[in-house]
């Protein structure tokens, strides 16, 4: 809900009754900022020169430098008593979407604030690209000063810090720093786009699915041959054997089955790392990757959950349908988890380990996604898939090569999937191409 | 109180982190109004004597110096040389007008300065800050606009009443009532 719309009683209403009840304002901190130290003695030094060589001009001069050390100690800094009244022309926009903020600074109380500044609290999630959220202004009582800047809008739920404004006085001598919050937000909420065919491994439940098992039966692959019992379909008779030998047999086709899919996210602090200042971080990477998966084993028939690894919970636990795949677009989007940046707090892995395993369904296998920045991403994909739930880790790249740091870096998350692979854990790795084309290219080297 | 100090260092991370992007410098009006007062300062100061009228020029300088490298410090220094210099052309037996013109002008230039640097630094230059620029020049020469019409005022009455001595000790009178209010 922006703000501007959050109230509205009648149309008349002007923003300073708007606003009455909006903005809270805290005031922080008070301070000389000391410009005009010294300006008595600088002053009184000119009187004293002058009134020694005879010279009215001097001491003049001096006098007037003396006004000045008076104008400097008059007056103090006013408090900055502002409505602010944010809106954002989408608060449901699209990812990368322009948002345009319309920040409107009305001075409600009775005094001038012959020096104001605002700095607006963009929420860190979201990077401005047009104008700054920035403004320096004086207001007179009831004059409003207003501008506007434009977020890209990312995934996640957005809300605005307070905004932070600066008064002085005139002379500048001092200054107050108020925080003014205005309750603004918008909620980004990305469509989950299918990605293509994602190959899963073979632990599967007893649920007609597609993937196909090591188990004989009904299915469009052929398995093996076995003889004839009694019962068996006419259609799956081994025909052409019969006409060779004489014999009857039956086809075995390979079983389809559904699996039971956790899609793990890696969102520790670690894996808020990305491979230039304003590129997408792994966790970015990541979620949308993830997104692309649940889409498409969802359209698969497998039962599909979330879980993040972080300091924050999160767990949807594995299911199929509507409801569930808008329950997962909704929490690889907005939950505080997957937030766009750093959750606080800190992290304990064999807690989260233990509770993590406590929720896992016994047949669930798990897709983990993470950059692999650390040795506890490769050993927890081990100590996982040890206990019996089979872990394909799909990684995306942030690694940088320009710095021989990040040519470290990069060199030991090669080692981590190397030792990965040795140890007959799947690894996709997605850098530069899209996450599709890379697991595309990847099932070509897996066997089943 | 640490709540307190939470958010001031989340506005600073902040801050830091708008760096990359905001051009920290101050605004051109406040750089181009204290060069054109300065300019004006020197010029008063040079009609006074030559020789101060040099070092207001050299202040002028320095405060182009500061507003670029953004260091208060340095618009500090140039403030002083140009106060010496009009100390200095005072002293050579320079006309009242043009002294007091060359004070108002040199008070304006190093205030707009060092406002343009506090201004660029919370806010930014692309930010809109016209009006915040003119609003403080204008209480600036107001202020010294009233001290050099009292200051003026008191000297054309008392014309030849020994007034250098008489102004003198009105001033530290002046000054020790300002101290004694704050």
């Amino acid at each position: 809900m922006s703000a501007g719309t959050a109230d509205g009683d009648s149309p008349d209403d002007d923003a300073a009754n708007r606003g009455g009840d909006q903005t809270e304002r805290t005031p922080l901190r008070r301070s000389e900022t000391g410009r005009w130290d010294g300006i008595a003695g600088v002053a009184l030094a000119l009187v004293g020169v002058g009134v020694v060589a005879r010279q009215p001009g001097l001491v003049l001069t001096g006098a007037v430098g003396v006004g000045y050390a008076v104008y400097a100690r008059i007056g103090e800094a006013p408090e900055a008593t502002i409505e602010v009244e944010r809106t954002v022309s989408d608060d449901t926009p699209a990812p990368d979407d322009d948002v345009v903020v319309t920040v409107r600074a009305h001075n409600v109380g009775d005094a001038a604030l012959p020096d104001l500044r605002l700095v607006d609290g963009v929420p860190p999630g979201l990077e401005v690209v047009d104008g700054p959220a920035r403004i320096a202004t004086a207001l007179r009582p009831g004059a409003t000063a207003a501008f506007e800047y434009t977020v890209r809008a990312s995934r996640g739920e957005h809300e605005w810090e307070p905004m932070r404004g600066i008064t002085r006085d005139a002379a500048g001598s001092q200054e107050r720093t108020t925080e003014l919050a205005t309750p603004t937000r918008i909620v980004c909420t990305p469509e989950l786009s299918a990605g293509g065919d994602l190959p899963l491994r073979g632990l599967t439940t007893i649920y007609h699915g597609r993937v196909p098992t090591d188990v004989g039966g009904a299915g469009v692959e052929f398995h093996a041959t076995r003889e004839y019992r009694r019962g068996d379909p006419v259609k799956r008779i081994d025909w052409n054997r019969r006409a060779r030998t004489g014999e009857l047999a039956t086809l075995e086709l390979r079983e389809e089955r559904a699996a039971t899919v956790v899609l793990l996210i890696d969102a520790r602090e670690s894996a808020y790392a990305a491979a230039e200042p304003d590129a997408d971080t792994a966790v970015e990477a990541s979620v949308q990757a993830a997104g692309q998966a649940f889409t498409a084993l969802l359209d698969g028939g497998d039962r599909v959950g979330i879980a993040t690894l972080g300091p924050r919970d999160c767990w949807l636990s594995p299911g199929a349908g509507t409801t569930h795949a808008a329950r997962g677009r909704e929490t690889l989007a907005t939950d505080p988890a997957l937030a766009p940046t750093p959750s606080e707090g800190r992290f304990y892995q064999s807690l989260w380990l233990r509770r993590f395993r406590r929720r896992l369904p016994a047949d669930a296998q798990v897709l983990f996604f993470t950059p692999l920045l650390d040795d506890s991403a490769a050993s927890l994909a081990h100590r996982i898939d040890a206990h019996g739930h089979l872990v394909t880790v799909l990684s995306p790249d942030v690694t940088a090569g320009d710095t021989p740091g990040t040519r470290l870096v990069a060199f030991e998350r090669r080692e981590r999937l190397r030792e990965l692979r040795a140890a007959g854990i799947r690894a996709v790795e997605w850098g530069d191409r899209s996450f599709p084309v890379a697991v595309a290219r990847a099932t070509g080297r897996w066997s089943r | 109180m640490s709540r307190r100090e939470a958010i001031d260092d989340g506005a600073e991370s902040r801050g830091a982190a708008d760096d990359r992007e905001r051009d920290a410098h101050p605004p051109t009006l406040a750089v181009v109004g204290s060069l054109v007062a300065s300019a004006v300062a020197a010029l008063s100061a040079f009609l006074a004597a030559p020789l101060g009228g040099a070092l207001v020029g050299l202040a002028t300088v320095g405060f182009l110096a500061g507003s670029l490298r953004r260091s208060p410090r340095i618009l500090s220094l140039a403030a002083g040389v140009g106060v010496i210099g009009i100390g200095l052309a005072g002293y050579l037996r320079g006309a009242v007008e043009p002294l007091l013109a060359a004070g108002v002008a040199l008070a304006l230039a190093w205030d707009l300065a060092d406002h343009g640097i506090s201004v660029g630094e919370q806010v930014g230059r692309e930010t809109r800050t016209r009006r915040n620029v003119a609003v403080h020049a204008g209480t600036n020469l107001l202020a010294g606009g009233l001290s050099v019409a009292v200051v003026y005022g008191v000297y054309l009455a008392a014309a030849g009443n020994q007034p250098v001595a008489a102004l003198a000790l009105l001033l530290f009178g002046a000054v020790a009532l300002a101290s004694a209010l704050r």
